[in-house]
């Protein structure tokens, strides 16, 4: 009774927040139990010599000074980006393509668009398998298809070279993640109204005026969500290289991910583990936060 | 007189019926459940009296650890409850578990991960009770070794296997070879593979699966102990990769394999999935390979006629990769002195003979590998007698060194005998050894 007086005594501003905290509560716990506590217990543990057994000892920052003179996770930290690099415009550029051709509501193209998506919901560990098998020196369809073509004179380790190991696991993502970029663009390609198009073609524009001062201005933010997510994927990107390369050949493979895991569960350097993912969070938010800024509306 | 009762009536009668029938159900349930609650709480306070029950962990390996539990609760008041976790998560499950304060009473552990376990003082001292053995000399050395620590024992042998050469018999008799007398040297192993390899477009000598780094520290590691070098000093406190010449010769071994096409292109990239296939499939003259992938061969490839001999030095000699598990008892367990009971059991005669050799399992007291199972089959007797000459790095940070398809091992394999940069090769190894060693 006294609660629900207290609640009936307040000013309808002050109720008005009060529903609104009460709205974005549920939000606020979910984001404090599963990101904002890991996050300041990573940072906790990243201070610390923090081994598997044993005594763990708090060392300050040293774990984040050891990070310069590792090679390997230099040489992670490149090997991602270049990943980043060489993935982002594929994923991107096909995604728009077939976004653009499932745009129109004709006959057969919810059949077409389930087509490009479904790999999506295949997890990215059981196609990363599916790939090993496709690329199989002895059994993949690949290298099948190349040697009755005679495009080859034997079959080919595509996992087996840095460069080719490269290629054909991007191949691979590609596949797998297309189909989510185009649903994205879709969502931005149909919220541009057609009186739009219809006025710039009586002005006589063409394919391509359209889609440079029409198309891609208007999706802005489309694709600003498209890139920043995809972007996101691809310097998180792990399984791929675990399950297809187990980071090789000749540790060529290794992405930044791939080394925090070797650290954290194969060598059991916890501390160490959580400074180099801070620093990895550190580097993403720079990466994010420049993307929306080049990207942002201006007015 | 009778009373009338239209619909509204009888539905609030059937209504209020249901719910006196609900109400006396619910008193019934909630006594019957708070009667079976207190039998089910009494139930373990009675058998706490007499009954221990015991946890044991094993990571899946096809050991015949389920047998040796079930022997073992049909003829004990103590229970052992047997759970298997995956090998990949072992040691991690393992330390979380011990770090929570809830260890397994038992573990059957990789005998590669027990002095990191032994060091950080996470296993019960087992020295007196080992001591007290009559047999504990006869229990494979190369396991003992690996379940010391600063000479106390924390782990006997419970699964241990050793590594050898197997070869395709019927192959060694095309390419005109002696199958009764196999390779005892390099030169004789690599002429055989030539040999062999000159069958056929699809015939390969030999076999090994270089993107997997235990596979290699399995079988490729004795090559280099039969000769008398190692890749670590006698005291495992450096590497000795730079400074031993049979390590660059073992490399330069492998290398002339790779480069005279004496294995399939395939092998290069193994992460180990074709480790024992490989073979199966009829066309590798020899391949490294443990008792384990034995009864697979003999049971699923029956047409397939092969025979063992123990890897060879450069110019003779022997030495095999003692390997599998040990069994230990975790600290915090406050069933130590049970769990001893049933380690203890598992290392009698009857359990050794009944239950290991019968399943074509090598028992873990080298007396005991020639056995009347083993004798209905002598390749078990090769197969057994190579834990004789079984040796095993003894050092924490192995996983690091060896096991790790990013270590330090695999690497300088692949860079010496794809590459054949063997210096390169060399350089790297003695390099990151030395990082990882030293911390």
């Amino acid at each position: 009774m006294i609660r629900q007086a207290a609640v009936w005594n307040l000013s309808w501003e002050q109720r008005r927040k009060l529903t609104g905290f009460l709205f974005v509560l549920p939000t606020v716990a979910f984001v404090t139990i599963f990101f904002i506590v890991p996050l300041g217990l990573t940072f906790f543990i990243s201070l610390h010599d923090w081994p598997l057994f044993g005594d763990r000892a708090y060392i300050g920052f040293s774990n984040y000074s050891e990070l310069a003179a590792d090679r390997q996770y230099v040489k992670s930290l490149n090997f991602t980006f270049r990943y980043t690099l060489l993935i982002t415009p594929p994923i991107f550029i096909l995604g728009f393509i077939l976004a653009s051709l499932v745009r129109r509501k004709i006959r057969f193209v919810g059949i077409f668009r389930t087509i490009f998506f479904m790999p999506v919901v295949i997890g990215l560990g059981v196609s990363s398998l599916l790939w090993v098998w496709l690329l199989d020196d002895r059994v993949g369809i690949f290298n099948k298809i190349l040697l009755d073509l005679n495009l080859v004179p034997k079959a080919q380790l595509f996992l087996g070279r840095p460069n080719t190991a490269m290629n054909v696991i991007i191949l691979s993502v590609v596949w797998k993640t297309v189909g989510f970029t185009m649903i994205l663009l879709l969502a931005g390609l149909q919220a541009i109204s057609d009186e739009l198009y219809e006025s710039a073609e009586v002005d006589g524009a063409g394919y391509f005026k359209k889609l440079f001062y029409i198309t891609l201005p208007l999706m802005r933010r489309t694709i600003a969500l498209a890139l920043v997510i995809s972007v996101i994927g691809s310097v998180l990107a792990f399984d791929q290289f675990y399950i297809m390369t187990r980071g090789g050949p000749r540790n060529s493979t290794i992405s930044i991910v791939y080394w925090i895991f070797n650290n954290s569960f194969t060598y059991f350097k916890m501390g160490y583990g959580a400074a180099m993912s801070i620093v990895l969070l550190g580097i993403l938010v720079a990466l994010t936060g420049a993307q929306l800024y080049i990207l942002r509306e201006k007015d | 007189m009778v009373e009338t009762c239209g619909t509204r009536c009888y539905l609030n009668r059937m209504s209020k019926s249901k719910q006196e029938d609900n109400a006396m159900s619910f008193g019934r349930l909630t006594k019957l459940a708070l009667l079976a609650l207190l039998v089910i709480a009494a139930l373990p306070l009675a058998a706490q009296d007499d009954q221990i029950n015991m946890t044991m962990w094993v990571r899946t390996i096809s050991f015949q650890t389920q047998a040796l539990v079930d022997e073992w609760n049909a003829n004990n008041d103590s229970q052992i409850e047997l759970t298997v976790i995956p090998s990949g998560e072992f040691v991690t499950k393992m330390g979380a578990a011990i770090a929570a304060g809830e260890p397994p009473d038992i573990a059957s552990i990789d005998l590669i991960y027990t002095p990191a376990f032994s060091s950080a003082g996470q296993l019960v001292d087992i020295t007196e009770w080992v001591r007290a053995l009559p047999y504990a000399d006869d229990l494979t050395p190369a396991h003992m070794e690996l379940g010391m620590y600063e000479g106390r024992n924390y782990a006997v042998p419970t699964a241990v296997d050793g590594s050898f050469i197997i070869y395709n018999v019927d192959l060694f008799e095309q390419a005109g070879l002696d199958p009764d007398n196999p390779p005892s040297t390099w030169g004789e192993m690599l002429d055989a593979m030539r040999a062999i390899d000159a069958l056929g477009d699809d015939i390969y000598g030999y076999w090994y699966s270089l993107g997997c780094a235990g596979c290699n520290a399995f079988t490729f590691l004795p090559f280099i102990w039969a000769s008398g070098g190692d890749v670590l000093s006698d005291d495992y406190s450096e590497a000795t990769i730079t400074s031993d010449p049979i390590v660059r010769e073992s490399l330069e071994f492998y290398n002339a394999i790779w480069e005279e096409g004496l294995v399939p292109e395939g092998a290069s990239i193994d992460n180990g999935s074709n480790f024992t296939n490989a073979f199966a499939g009829g066309n590798i003259g020899m391949a490294g390979t443990g008792n384990f992938s034995l009864s697979r061969y003999k049971n699923e490839f029956p047409d397939i006629h092969f025979d063992l001999f123990h890897i060879p030095g450069k110019d003779g000699g022997t030495a095999s990769f003692g390997g599998g598990d040990v069994i230990a008892i975790p600290a915090g367990t406050e069933h130590a002195e049970e769990a001893w009971r049933f380690i203890e059991w598992t290392l009698t005669e009857g359990p050794q003979i009944d239950i290991y050799a019968a399943n074509g399992q090598i028992p873990v007291r080298l007396s005991l590998a020639d056995n009347e199972y083993s004798r209905e089959d002598p390749r078990f007797v090769t197969s057994g007698s190579a834990l004789s000459v079984g040796h095993t790095p003894y050092t924490v940070v192995y996983n690091d060194l060896f096991n790790d398809p990013n270590g330090p091992w695999l690497e300088m394999l692949q860079v010496g005998i794809l590459d054949g940069d063997i210096d390169g090769a060399l350089e790297l190894g003695q390099e990151r050894f030395t990082q990882i060693m030293e911390g």
